[in-house]
């Protein structure tokens, strides 16, 4: 059995207070092990995309803990967060959320610098996962010049290139066409096989969730399946 | 009064036409008008904003207006001190300043003749002249004070003296001195004190202080002497005495009914009643009249009209700025807007009407901004009023009276109202033009715009064409002549931006318009291209430093845009190294690098501002450092320059013979002096008043001015040096040189051509030489133009002068000797020969003073100047806080990879550095290069400005003030940026 990389335990978040409290997540538990590709289903405002925040660090919990690799995300500072982030996460949006004044390589290599990565390596890394992502002849085209399906898949590509101990990625498909749909799904699938890459992926989508090894149903904040 | 009613109506007029177009189309586009008024209701941070941005412009306005109007108010107030009761003047005042006497009689027939005249006040007969007092009580003697001789009788139906004490008093008593503020400053005399006066006899005559008066209502009569020491009040016959005018008087000063605007109005009828009396008097052949209070409240408007124009054209700069301020606000209002623009769009609203909602919003925001802007311009105003009268109060300008100056007409509000409304409705309704053009489509799924295609390109090349074609005209027409060099200048420019529109349709963009802003930056920033392709005939003035500067920064800018991520990519690859920083300085050199339309507004906005700062400051160290370093060229290598009342014959032998006064001077060198008309071939002010000089022929080599004096010549005919004219000079018979006031302005940056204000002219041109008194001529050849200006006049050989009657030593040159003090030598030899009325100036005081006046001025207008940093200041604000808006997403990112809140604070401060700070390269370099030009031109040799001076401790504050007001600005969106939750940010709605 692959050891975990997530565990939650008892997770709660909540939002607002008194009347208007709204309880997002309500008593995670969960394991997520190394190697895994997990779909986060459910219907909207069920709590995905929250799970996917708490869970990686991009947003406190009420209640419960969160171990990320053996490392209690509660016990961590902003700072050691960012830097947690920096070096072992990786994320994919549905927005792609691409910087639109950098190119494809420089949105790539971006982690990889704020990993401390030395520049030139840094490109070498972004142009090669670029290439095998099959955008080596868009290294150097800003996103606005890439289609949906390019742009998210610079976006896989900057989640993926510092291979990262988790990727989260919050309805990948969700801005595409069925065709760029499929090619980005099989590209997950092929990377997560490719490299282990623990990949979770909250999504809408049944083909995604179809691809990975174990999907995970949500209602009102909790997992129902 | 007419010509300002005139003004309010036509405003109004503008305001009403702007009210009554509002209203019909409110009218006809009811839906518009709801939309656009709606979005002004709907977040009123955001408007309270926008229309701190929008006021800037107008208040940059109203407070140029409100200065000027003060300057104007202050000009007026102490002219008509100045004149005191005395609007008109019935004399004969000669070309060296000395009023000619005249009998008593005249006083009495004229009196005689206009009793009854219901436009005459009062009539005073006068002896106006100079005296020197001496005050035995205090030991100090003063030379030049204006003598003003006037019964007490008289004097009192021209008004009252008043006290220091507030009392009134009614005019000197027979055989007392009244001494006003300035004059009892001078000989530190107190009421009561026993003095000796000496006046054209130089002998002293015993009096006493009667009483002090204020410096007010009598002060300053024209009496044609060297500074203004203050005025001595005496009875007639006690005048009479002193400058042995026995039943005779020189002035007669009449005073018109009524109060100052009566007074004014009643001028032309009294002056043409005085001249038909004393056309009718024989004793009065050769007096005319003079209209004083007119005369001096046009020099007096002309004076604050330059000062409000120096003002207003500076501010033009900032206005400018504003104008960008405004234009950058409702781009970025129109980018944030764009979704649910495209969504009216896409309901049916025709692109029409949403034109007409942002024109009515934007008429919302220009009534309100222009109204809060011209409000706050009064406060400027008046801020600045205050900054001058603590920094710059005079003897006889006290600070209370500068503040009392204070003024604000109806006319200004109005029209700084209207200005600074249309303006920004203007600005407003252009930007909204531009904004509504867009595709629903792209605007709904918020897609970014294309490219330009080839059909845009092709349109800009017709709009090149145009603008090379009306480029080429204006050139054409205008490089040549008298004209102001603007238009040429302005005909280049769109000659250049013609040729790179329509080269854009054929060449990449980059290359074509970074060879147009280098071309700009050449065509308005070397100065000597000007002088070779313009000629020297053209004038314009200080709006051509506005108009190379706006090109000039123009040019650069484009260079900027053109090239900002090659240039931001080469300070990447100087951060690369060091891994810490790397994706900082990536993120923050890439906003601005790469959306370099935005980018270019803050830019032009900062460039704009700092240019003129530092331009001014550069103009003041170049002007001081010039006087500083031309006092050898200036003074001749002499000490003083010494004017006397009376003739001083061989003062030379007298102060060798003088054992009290000899140690102090190694040399003195007497000039003969007297006035001179001057007819120059061409200038149509002929014949002009000026100085004439000789050395005295019998003069020892010690003594003689041509051999003994050092001064520089900026141009001698057939290239001889200094050494040669002055030999030339000393010998010839039909030669000249004269002060550097003669020289041509051969530089388009000058002041303008020669005509109307003073002969010009070149070294081997004649001029005619008339001695007004009486009548002899002499036609010389000025054979040099000298480099100083600080004795202006003609200097000629001795047989020259002897020819034209000029033999009155009245003009000396001194030379301190060694180890001892130029002020107590001064005050020596001012006493030893206080009966001649010797004046001893120490030239380097006179550089001295006149480098704190610049510095004086220089200084007011960084102020004034300084006002338009908060336009860049908020231009760097404003585009933070839509920075943080827009890029929520981008930060959520970022901070999801792993930017920590410092860095993400790092990002945005390193990126609004490395804008404000180009700004300030930009401003900075520019403003240098047009002063540094300026410094090359020989206007400016003219004027002795030629040492480029860099006011490096200036500029620091400048820069300084201007990098961390702008960091001030950003701080707060900046921590915002840097405070936002991640996970909220990342989230594709807030």
């Amino acid at each position: 059995m692959p050891e975990p990389v997530v565990i939650g335990r008892d997770v709660w978040k909540l939002y607002g207070t008194g009347d208007t409290e709204i309880t997002a997540l309500r008593a995670i538990n969960i394991e997520i092990s190394r190697g895994e590709m997990l779909a986060i289903m459910g219907p909207s405002g069920c709590g995905k995309t929250t799970l996917l925040n708490c869970f990686s660090g991009l947003d406190e919990i009420n209640r419960g803990q969160i171990w990320l690799e053996g490392v209690d995300l509660h016990s961590m500072t902003d700072r050691a967060k960012s830097e947690y982030r920096a070096r072992r996460v990786g994320f994919v949006f549905q927005a792609y959320n691409l910087l639109p004044v950098l190119s494809a390589t420089e949105n790539v290599e971006m982690p990889l610098l704020i990993g401390g990565l030395p520049g030139r390596e840094a490109r070498e890394r972004a142009r090669a996962m670029l290439t095998e992502l099959g955008l080596g002849d868009r290294l150097d085209r800003r996103p606005s010049e890439l289609s949906g399906g390019q742009q998210q898949r610079v976006s896989l590509a900057r989640a993926l290139v510092g291979h990262p101990a988790i990727v989260w990625a919050d309805e990948p498909t969700g801005n595409l066409d069925e065709g760029d749909s499929r090619q980005v799904t099989a590209l997950l699938r092929h990377l997560n096989k490719t490299y282990e890459q623990t990949i979770v992926v909250v999504t809408h989508d049944a083909t995604v969730a179809s691809e990975c090894d174990r999907t995970l149903h949500m209602r009102d904040g909790q997992f129902v399946s | 009064m007419a010509t300002a009613d005139t003004v309010v109506v036509g405003l109004l007029l503008v305001l009403l036409v702007v009210a009554v177009v509002a209203l019909i189309l409110g009218l006809r586009h009811r839906l518009a008008f709801r939309i656009g008024i709606r979005n002004v209701y709907r977040a009123r941070g955001r408007t309270i904003l926008l229309v701190l941005g929008l006021l800037v412009a107008t208040t940059i306005v109203s407070g140029s207006l409100v200065v000027g109007n003060t300057i104007d108010q202050l000009e007026v107030h102490y002219t008509v001190l100045g004149v005191g009761y005395n609007d008109e003047a019935v004399g004969n005042q000669s070309p060296s300043g000395a009023w000619t006497p005249f009998p008593y009689a005249v006083y009495t027939d004229v009196a005689t003749a206009t009793v009854g005249d219901s436009s005459i006040a009062g009539m005073a007969p006068e002896i106006v002249s100079s005296v020197s007092v001496f005050d035995r009580t205090t030991g100090i003697p003063q030379t030049n004070l204006n003598l003003i001789g006037v019964n007490g009788n008289q004097s009192s139906q021209l008004g009252e003296f008043v006290t220091d004490g507030g009392a009134p008093l009614a005019g000197p008593a027979p055989g007392e001195v009244i001494l006003d503020d300035l004059a009892a400053s001078e000989l530190n005399a107190s009421a009561g004190d026993p003095v000796f006066l000496y006046g054209a006899g130089a002998i002293a005559i015993p009096s006493a202080v009667q009483a002090v008066v204020q410096d007010n209502i009598r002060g300053a009569f024209p009496t044609g002497g060297v500074g203004n020491f203050g005025s001595v009040f005496v009875d007639l016959s006690l005048a009479q005495h002193l400058e042995n005018m026995s039943g005779a008087i020189n002035f007669l000063s009449v005073t018109n009914v009524g109060d100052q605007a009566n007074r004014l109005a009643l001028a032309p009828q009294v002056s043409a009643t005085l001249n038909a009396t004393i056309a009718l008097i024989s004793a009065a052949r050769g007096l005319s009249v003079d209209q004083v209070l007119v005369g001096a409240l046009a020099t007096a408007n002309s004076a604050a009209n330059s000062i409000e124009t120096l003002f207003l054209v500076l501010g033009l700069f900032s206005i400018v700025a504003g104008a960008m301020l405004i234009v950058g606000i409702f781009v970025l209002l129109a980018e944030e807007r764009k979704g649910e623009m495209g969504v009216l769009r896409a309901i049916g609203l025709k692109a029409r009407e949403l034109v007409y909602s942002y024109f009515f919003e934007g008429l919302a925001y220009s009534a309100g901004s222009a109204l809060a802007g011209t409000v706050l311009g009064v406060g400027v105003g008046y801020a600045l009023t205050y900054a001058f009268s603590i920094l710059f109060p005079q003897p006889g300008l006290p600070s209370s009276a500068i503040l009392n100056s204070f003024t604000v007409t109806f006319e200004t509000l109005l029209a700084a109202y209207v200005i600074g409304f249309l303006l920004t409705l203007v600005t407003v309704v252009a930007a909204s033009w531009r904004a509504s053009r867009l595709n629903i489509v792209r605007a709904i799924r918020d897609i970014p715009e294309p490219p330009p295609t080839v059909r845009t390109y092709t349109f800009l090349a017709y709009l090149g064409a145009a603008s090379l074609v009306l480029g080429a005209v204006l050139y054409a027409t205008t490089f040549s002549g008298t004209s102001d060099a603007s238009y040429p200048i302005l005909g280049g420019t769109f000659a250049i931006v013609g040729l790179a529109l329509i080269a854009s349709r054929f060449v990449r963009n980059r290359i074509v318009f970074s060879a147009a802003g280098a071309a700009l930056l050449v065509w308005a920033g070397y100065g000597h291209l000007h002088s070779v392709l313009l000629g020297s005939a053209h004038g314009g003035g200080i709006f051509i430093i506005f108009t190379e500067g706006i090109v000039m920064v123009a040019g650069a800018l484009l260079l900027f845009a053109f090239n900002a991520s090659s240039f931001a990519d080469a300070l990447l690859r100087l951060a690369g190294g060091r891994s810490q920083n790397a994706p900082v300085a990536r993120i923050a050199l890439s906003y601005p690098s790469r959306r370099s339309s935005r980018t270019t507004i803050s830019l032009a906005i900062f460039a704009l501002v700092i240019f003129v700062l530092v331009a001014i400051a550069a103009t003041g160290a170049t002007v001081n450092g010039s006087l500083s370093s031309t006092l050898q060229e200036q003074s001749g290598g002499y000490t003083f320059v010494s004017y006397s009342a009376t003739p001083i014959p061989n003062l030379p032998g007298l102060v060798a013979n003088n054992s009290t006064v000899a140690p102090y001077f190694s040399s003195v060198v007497p000039l003969d002096y007297g006035g001179i008309y001057v007819n120059v071939s061409g200038f149509s002010g002929n014949p002009y008043s000026d100085s004439i000089y000789s050395g005295p022929a019998t003069e020892p080599l010690s003594s003689n001015f041509y051999a003994t004096n050092q001064f520089t010549y900026t141009g001698t005919a057939d290239g001889m040096d200094a050494a040669q004219a002055n030999a030339k000079l000393a010998t010839g018979s039909d030669v000249a040189v004269v002060d550097q006031s003669y020289a041509p302005v051969t530089n388009n940056l000058g002041t303008g051509s020669s005509s109307g204000v003073h002969p010009k002219l070149n070294p081997g041109d004649t001029m005619l030489l008339t001695n007004p008194v009486n009548g002899h001529r002499a036609t010389v050849t000025v054979i040099g133009i000298m480099t100083q200006s600080l004795v202006s006049g003609v200097f000629v050989s001795p047989s020259t002068a002897a020819a034209l009657g000029i033999s009155e030593e009245k003009v000396f040159f001194l030379t301190l000797a060694p180890g001892v003090s130029a002020t107590a030598a001064a005050r020596v030899a001012k006493a030893a020969f206080f009966p001649y009325g010797l004046v001893v100036l120490n030239i380097a005081d006179l550089l001295a003073t006149a480098v704190a006046s610049t510095e004086g001025v220089i200084g007011l207008l960084q102020i004034f100047v300084g006002l338009g940093l908060a336009v860049g200041i908020a231009a760097m604000g404003i585009v933070a806080i839509r920075a943080v808006v827009e890029r929520r997403r981008e930060i959520g990112m970022i901070r999801a990879n792993g930017f920590t809140r410092r860095m993400v604070l790092q990002a945005f401060f390193l990126e609004y550095s490395f804008v404000t700070l180009v700004g300030i390269a930009i401003g900075t370099a520019l403003g240098l290069l047009i002063v540094w030009n300026v410094t090359q031109g020989s206007a400016a040799a003219s004027a002795g400005v030629t040492v480029f001076t860099v006011p490096w401790l200036n500029l620091a504050v400048i820069l300084a003030a201007s990098y961390g007001l702008s960091m001030l600005a950003i701080a707060e969106p900046s921590l915002r940026a840097a405070a936002l939750p991640p996970a909220q940010a990342v989230r594709p709605t807030e």
